[in-house]
């Protein structure tokens, strides 16, 4: 690990005046500490906002809104969440493990990075981390990677569980730098790959995370969060789906659905939430709808099998949300 | 005593913190060590620069093969690495030692090595498995009768992955020299391991070497060798004058610690039309790394099964640049038993024979490949009460015949058996004034109960209670013990700690009536239940030693090796368990399991069906999910906890274990065979053959993941 | 740096910390507490889990400095003097411990499942203790072990 400065802020506008190239927030810790153990991360400066006022969790003007340094753990079993978007406590319940949600914070739940094994090995090349320098998963192990969304240059997956349900929901993130706030929807704050995968958001130098809004929609609650591993717990996705449907006599009123694991970035599911709206809620409609769900994929030697998955995980997801069984 | 469950001696130190591991141990002064690792396959190196590196703050010295530490060569074969690192400058695999930071502290330590660079002459490696090799070579293991084709055949090929033994605690050693004597606190499997490979490579004389190695967090076979920090912590604390403590990165372990080979079977079998095998042929073909000498011979569980009149089994290694293979549990037949209990399986659905009744239609009264009498084996027991138990009966005989919900459900069993031996074990006894005894023998507890083994064991035979036992154990000054390897720690050390505890009564009986401060002087008397008895009088030994003001009395007892050219020994057992897999993702998942071990005596029933479970575990993760991945680089590219994925809680069903305890008699007094190995070898079969009868698809490459089920 | 917290109810001072230090080699080098076991570094494996504030977490992933002023509770604090935890104690009782080197995990995890949620199921034991491997003993006497404590709270 390098060596750096390290320094506490206890205001955002200190946080800020702190910030400069080469510094990195410190939330939770669970990606920054790790990923600077591995010499992935270099920051010359570490500033620890967990004393800045980004907390709370509350309901205010239709959207659920939720402090970017509030943990996953909390955020997950809070009463609020829990009763008005279900999808998010299964979602973050479904991540990691017991005591990394005890000390991740939500900011930088969706500030984590991939877990390609090029990315974190840092003898290898990587376009992420060393721009320019290749990228050996497009011919290497690459059984985990992302089929949908990538480019030549980068097929590494977007690993936050969480952001795939915010996506579903239409969450933004609310940006704050010393210029003030602005409001970007979560889907557009990633960005794909394309030639500079270094570059996966749109968040600028010296630019915070300080508050994740959700959209209220009551019939979402009729929702789930299907997350397909090899190992029962503790895994990243090999696919995962956010579902919520509304289902009125039989028939899909409305939809959202999101997926994981399967591509660059949290992947809204567009077409196939076309596709289903006015369809009968059973299976076999389902099904044809999931089939758009991989148009455009990109499947690579050993990660075809996502496709495939992919459709299947939406159509359970699909019956698991519209209780058609 | 013997057989009812105890709780373990050690598990109150355990549950405290208190346990000392390795890495665990304060010396004062001590200094960290960490190591530089190749960053290519296969190559020369041709230059390093570390002038960096040891102008970074605290740190003393940086080791090189431009620069290195003295070591000698390794003198006898052993399951690890072949070469002692930093002699030369050959890379012959990703990840192999080519430099030893030593500063003040760990991170000092660690941030200097990323500052050493290294320059090579690269060459591609060789990672293709079976693939086109560098030398591979096929040797005939052995051949029974000539081949003949009966009326049935069968042929199919099997394959299993890299796989790595995921021990909890990462390689760990610290080395301090006082004078020309060397003390080592280290992860082993066994001191004196460690002891006769640094008097190889240092140039010392064993005495000299004193190993100390009280605790270690898991082995399974990993820490049977001694790897690259072991002597290089020895040899810098030589040369520095100073205490070194080295510890290997996961990512290290991985790299260099050993792995068990990847495998292709292939076999071929023959039966009549009612079942009964008339030939089987396996040709088998394991990897082994560069940086050893071992392979695994996967093919050999074949010989020692299943009755058949011919028999064939071949070996062809196939090296690659990779670290040392090495032992991990159960090597050769946790591998040999997926092929041919999955074939098996498959011929019986060709028969249309239940597959308990084919391998009871195939039973060996006798070993296969030598018709010599088994020393005890009770394996139609373990498939008749297993079945029972599981209600085998009511399993349909089609495939994908049931469903729970959206869960495809199956069920299937395979054959355990591993082999069981005895060898020599000198264990001391001393009882104390304070009415303790104490047990001790260079024998190691890698987690599985030995010490309580000990305890139990030394309490039966002095007739105490086991509190009053105390286990001394990993100390390379104690009587040479067997080290845990191979399953034949309780076999080869419980007989000796009987002998010992009897050998240390005599001692007591002489002291009773021969010293003339003791109440017994001249008499006739008797020892029971930690008692001396003559006459009337009774006296604890505990207050005999006290009345004789005599520090205590022991004795040496030394249980000779097995020598018996007349039977065939090994452990059984049956597996039968329940997967579901799910009809859309095609996750598959065990939910039901049962195990009926044939192990002779059982010693510590609470300890030994743990060993089971975490055996029977240990094979889920190599039916489902354990698989070492390596690219062109020849890294293995998933060398972490998180990408290797091992099991976890939520993936393990309740796990039923039954013990006949049929004490084996052959094998010695005590009539324990061996179970740390035993749970392992079958478990990937039964989970396949599950997978098959719950989906219809056959699975014949390890894992079992969900993208071969879609 | 120079870190203050409180650990096992102690005041605590740890003076020339690198800033890169985690709070498990504080923990292990400077504080004398080497029970909380160093298996992974990387958040992947549970052996170094302690309670910060209450919470457990992965002391490996956790920066010293991220421990100023607040309470750390070990594997070690867990026992009033010579009286084991309940949850220590039916460790050992229901052979819940093979090598022990995931134990001083698993006994923080569990102590904290069994705090939160007194009369877990099998189902939330298998989940809550996901993040804590074990290699030895199959999880089936771990789970015996939290099923026993929760009898005796």
């Amino acid at each position: 690990m390098h060596a750096f400065d390290y320094a506490a802020a206890s205001t955002v506008r200190g946080a800020l005046d702190l910030a400069g190239p080469g510094s990195a927030f410190l939330a939770g810790g669970t990606t920054l500490v790790d990923l600077m153990k591995l010499d992935v991360l270099t920051p010359d400066r570490v500033i620890d906002v967990n004393a800045l006022p980004l907390k709370g969790i509350r309901l205010h003007d239709g959207a659920l809104r939720i402090g970017a340094l509030e943990r996953m753990s909390d955020v997950a079993a809070h009463p609020v969440v829990r009763s008005v978007h279900p999808v998010i406590s299964k979602a973050l319940l479904l991540s990691a493990s017991g005591q990394v949600r005890n000390m991740a914070s939500i900011g930088g739940n969706l500030m984590q990075r991939t877990r390609c094994d090029y990315f974190r090995d840092v003898t290898s090349a990587c376009n992420k981390r060393r721009p320019g320098s290749g990228c050996p998963a497009l011919t290497g192990v690459n059984r985990n990677h992302a089929v949908l969304g990538t480019s030549d240059s980068c097929v590494a997956t977007h690993a936050s569980d969480v952001a795939v349900a915010f996506v579903a929901l239409d969450a933004q993130v609310v940006l704050r730098s010393k210029d003030g706030d602005r409001v970007a929807p979560l889907e557009e704050f990633y960005r794909l790959p394309g030639s500079t995968p270094d570059r996966e958001n749109v968040l600028g130098p010296g630019e915070l995370i300080a508050e994740v809004v959700v959209p209220v929609l009551p019939w979402a609650r009729h929702s789930t969060y299907l997350k397909i591993r090899d190992r029962q717990s503790y895994e990243f996705a090999l696919t995962s789906v956010a579902a919520a449907v509304d289902v009125k006599r039989g028939v899909v009123q409305d939809v959202r659905l999101a997926a994981g694991g399967v591509a660059a970035k949290p992947w809204r599911l567009r077409a196939v939430e076309e596709a289903l709206k006015g369809g009968v809620a059973i299976e076999r409609t389902f099904a044809e709808a999931a089939e758009s769900a991989v148009d455009g994929a990109r499947p690579l030697a050993h990660n075809a099998f996502k496709t495939a998955l992919l459709k299947r995980t939406i159509v359970r997801a699909l019956l698991d949300a519209a209780g058609a069984r | 005593m013997i057989g009812r469950p105890v709780d373990r001696v050690d598990g109150r130190i355990k549950v405290t913190g208190a346990a000392p591991y390795a890495a665990d141990t304060k010396i004062p002064g001590v200094t960290c060590g960490y190591l530089v690792t190749s960053t290519i396959g296969r190559g020369r190196l041709t230059g390093m620069d570390t002038a960096a590196a040891l102008a970074s703050p605290g740190v003393l010295a940086v080791y090189t093969p431009f620069n290195p530490l003295k070591l000698f060569a390794y003198v006898q074969e052993q399951n690890d690495e072949r070469f002692p690192p930093l002699q030369d400058t050959e890379i012959r695999f990703f990840g192999q030692a080519i430099g030893f930071v030593v500063a003040e502290t760990w991170e000092q330590a660690r941030d200097a090595a990323g500052l050493v660079t290294a320059t090579y002459d690269q060459q591609p490696p060789v990672t293709e498995f079976p693939g086109r090799t560098l030398q591979a070579f096929e040797e005939v293991e052995e051949v029974v009768g000539t081949q003949t084709v009966g009326d049935i055949t069968f042929t199919a090929s099997y394959t299993t992955p890299f796989q790595h033994h995921c021990a909890m605690e990462p390689h760990a050693t610290v080395a301090t020299w006082n004078g020309d004597h060397l003390t080592v606190y280290t992860v082993s499997q066994g001191a004196l391991l460690v002891q006769r490979r640094l008097s190889e490579t240092l140039g010392v004389d064993a005495a000299k070497i004193h190993v100390l190695s009280p605790h270690v967090g898991g082995g399974f076979g990993g820490k049977w060798g001694n790897w690259a920090q072991v002597p290089l912590a020895c040899a810098a604390s030589r040369a520095l004058g100073r205490p070194v403590k080295a510890v290997l990165t996961r990512e290290q372990v991985f790299a260099m610690a050993g792995h068990r080979p990847r495998t292709k079977q292939t076999l071929a079998m023959t039966c009549t039309e009612d079942g009964k095998l008339t030939s089987i042929v396996n040709d088998g073909v394991t990897s082994r790394g560069l940086g050893g000498n071992w392979s695994e011979s996967v093919a050999n569980w074949t010989l020692t099964t299943y009755a058949s009149p011919n028999l064939r089994v071949t070996k062809t290694v196939v090296p690659l640049n990779l670290g040392a293979a090495t032992v991990m549990r159960a090597p050769g037949e946790a591998n040999g038993s997926f092929a041919l209990e999955s074939a098996m399986d498959e011929l019986a659905a060709q028969l249309g024979v239940d597959p308990v009744e084919l391998r009871l239609r195939n039973y060996a009264t006798l070993v296969p490949n030598t018709g010599k009498p088994w020393s005890g084996k009770h394996l139609d027991e373990c498939y008749r009460l297993g079945a029972e138990e599981f209600g085998w009966s009511k399993r349909p005989k089609q495939v994908r015949a049931t469903a729970d919900g959206d869960w495809l459900v199956g069920t299937g069993m395979a054959t355990a058996t591993y082999g069981a031996s005895r060898g020599q074990a000198s264990i001391k006894v001393r009882l104390h004034p304070d009415g303790t005894a104490s047990v001790s023998g260079t024998a190691a507890d890698l987690g599985t109960g030995q010490y309580t083994v000990f305890a139990i064991l030394a309490a039966d035979e002095l007739g105490i209670p086991v509190t009053r036992v105390r286990p001394d154990l990993g100390d390379s000054t104690s009587p040479a013990a067997a080290n845990a390897g191979g399953s034949n720690s309780t076999c080869t050390n419980g007989p000796a700690v009987q002998v010992a505890a009897k050998a240390v009564q005599t001692e007591l009986i002489t002291l009773a009536t021969t010293n003339p401060r003791s109440p017994f002087y001249g008499k006739e008397v008797s020892y029971r239940d930690g008692s001396v008895s003559s006459g009337g009088l009774t006296m604890s030994f505990g207050t005999l030693l006290t009345t004789c003001d005599v520090g205590g009395v022991e004795a040496v007892g030394t249980s000779p090796r097995l020598v018996d050219p007349e039977h065939g020994f090994r452990s059984f057992g049956a597996h039968f368990c329940e997967v579901r897999v799910h009809r859309l993702t095609g996750e598959p998942r065990v939910t039901r399991w049962l195990s009926v071990c044939d192990a002779g005596t059982i010693v510590n029933a609470k300890a030994a069906r743990s060993q089971i479970q975490g055996a029977v575990v240990m094979g889920i993760g190599q039916a489902l999910l354990e698989a070492t991945e390596v690219d062109v680089s020849a890294r293995f590219t998933n060398a972490n906890l998180a990408s290797y994925l091992v099991p976890v809680h939520a993936d393990i069903p309740r796990i039923d274990v039954r013990f006949l305890d049929h004490s084996d008699p052959v094998i010695s007094g005590l009539g324990a065979k061996g179970i740390g190995e035993l749970g392992i070898v079958g478990v990937a079969g039964a989970i396949a053959n599950a997978v098959h009868h719950a989906t219809g698809v056959r699975v014949r490459d390890l894992p079992i993941t969900l993208d071969k089920l879609l | 740096m120079r870190v203050n917290v409180t650990v096992n109810g102690e005041q605590r001072q740890a003076d020339d910390v690198w800033e890169g230090e985690s709070l498990l080699f504080m923990l292990r080098e400077r504080l004398g507490l080497p029970g909380s076991k160093n298996a992974c570094e990387q958040g992947e494996c549970g052996s170094c889990t302690v309670y910060l504030d209450n919470v457990p977490v992965c002391a490996c992933l956790v920066a010293a400095g991220q421990a100023q002023d607040r309470s750390v509770r070990t594997v070690e604090g867990l026992a009033e003097g010579d009286q084991l935890d309940p949850v220590q104690e039916a460790f050992v009782e229901a052979g819940a411990v093979q090598c022990g080197f995931c134990t001083p995990g698993l006994v923080v995890q569990a102590h904290d499942l069994l705090d939160r949620v007194p009369n877990p199921s099998d189902p939330e034991i298998r989940e809550a203790l996901a993040g804590n491997l074990c290699r030895c003993t199959g999880y089936e006497k771990i789970l015996d072990a939290v099923r026993l404590a929760a009898s005796r709270r």
